[in-house]
């Protein structure tokens, strides 16, 4: 079963990417996180997003697109990147939540993928 | 260049995915526009996800860990998948996002993934 692993990051922590302090003592745990997950097999994909100032929306109402800056929904936390990974039971997937670099700081959200033959 | 289109479903969206009523209208919408990203061979990784009433979110505080039903945030629209492509510009991204099924009673976020991948 696969289940996505959404972190959401407050704004200060999207801002720490860039102080060379924060990248010499904390980014050093994301990597060691993604080796767990594909050391433990279980790892399908997943990808660190840019800050949400970066984001771009887009909608089509009556056929006329319409594009704005900044993210989707104006929340205090936004998505700051994500791991898909495939175990058992939500549990596993919730235990693997919990060790995630962000789950300290940020808030980690647990979704099941529908299965891919639903969308095709 | 990798982007990520976010795509934000409401609850009507969500509930015809699994309506077998809607379901089919569903995947005729969203099968298209699968194959015209595959075709066209920019499709880097992807995921559906589940109706947000099957998420929990969790976060830890002083070593420990906190567990919710339901998504993170409370929002109206929710995040219903995701598919990361590689195109050359935002502008290429903005297209895609445009073409996408939800786009039309929904909302997309296109975001670019961090360089420093956490996943490389």
């Amino acid at each position: 079963m696969n289940y996505t692993i959404l972190i959401y990051e407050p704004q200060k922590e999207f801002a720490a990417r860039k102080d060379p302090e924060w990248v010499r003592t904390f980014f050093p745990a994301w990597p060691a996180y993604t080796k767990a997950l594909i050391e433990a097999g279980i790892l399908v994909s997943g990808a660190g997003l840019e800050p949400p100032e970066t984001a771009t929306t887009v909608r089509l109402r009556d056929g006329k697109r319409l594009v704005q800056d900044g993210p989707y929904a104006e929340a205090k936390e936004q998505l700051g990147g994500y791991y898909i990974i495939n175990v058992p039971s939500l549990d596993v997937a919730l235990d693997w939540a919990a060790k995630c670099p962000a789950a300290p700081y940020g808030n980690i959200e647990v979704r099941p993928n529908l299965d891919p033959k639903a969308c095709s | 260049m990798h982007y990520t289109l976010l795509f934000y479903f409401d609850g009507q969206g969500f509930s015809g995915r699994k309506d077998p009523e809607t379901q089919k209208k569903y995947q005729d919408v969203w099968r298209p526009y699968r194959t015209a990203l595959e075709e066209a061979g920019v499709v880097v990784a992807g995921g559906g996800l589940d109706a947000p009433g099957t998420a929990r979110h969790l976060r830890v505080r002083e070593g420990k860990t906190h567990v919710q039903d339901g998504p993170y945030p409370e929002t109206k629209e929710q995040l219903g998948g995701f598919i990361v492509i590689d195109v050359p510009t935002l502008d290429a991204a903005l297209d895609w996002a445009a073409r996408c099924p939800i786009a039309a009673h929904g909302c997309v976020e296109v975001r670019p993934e961090i360089i420093a991948n956490p996943c490389s």
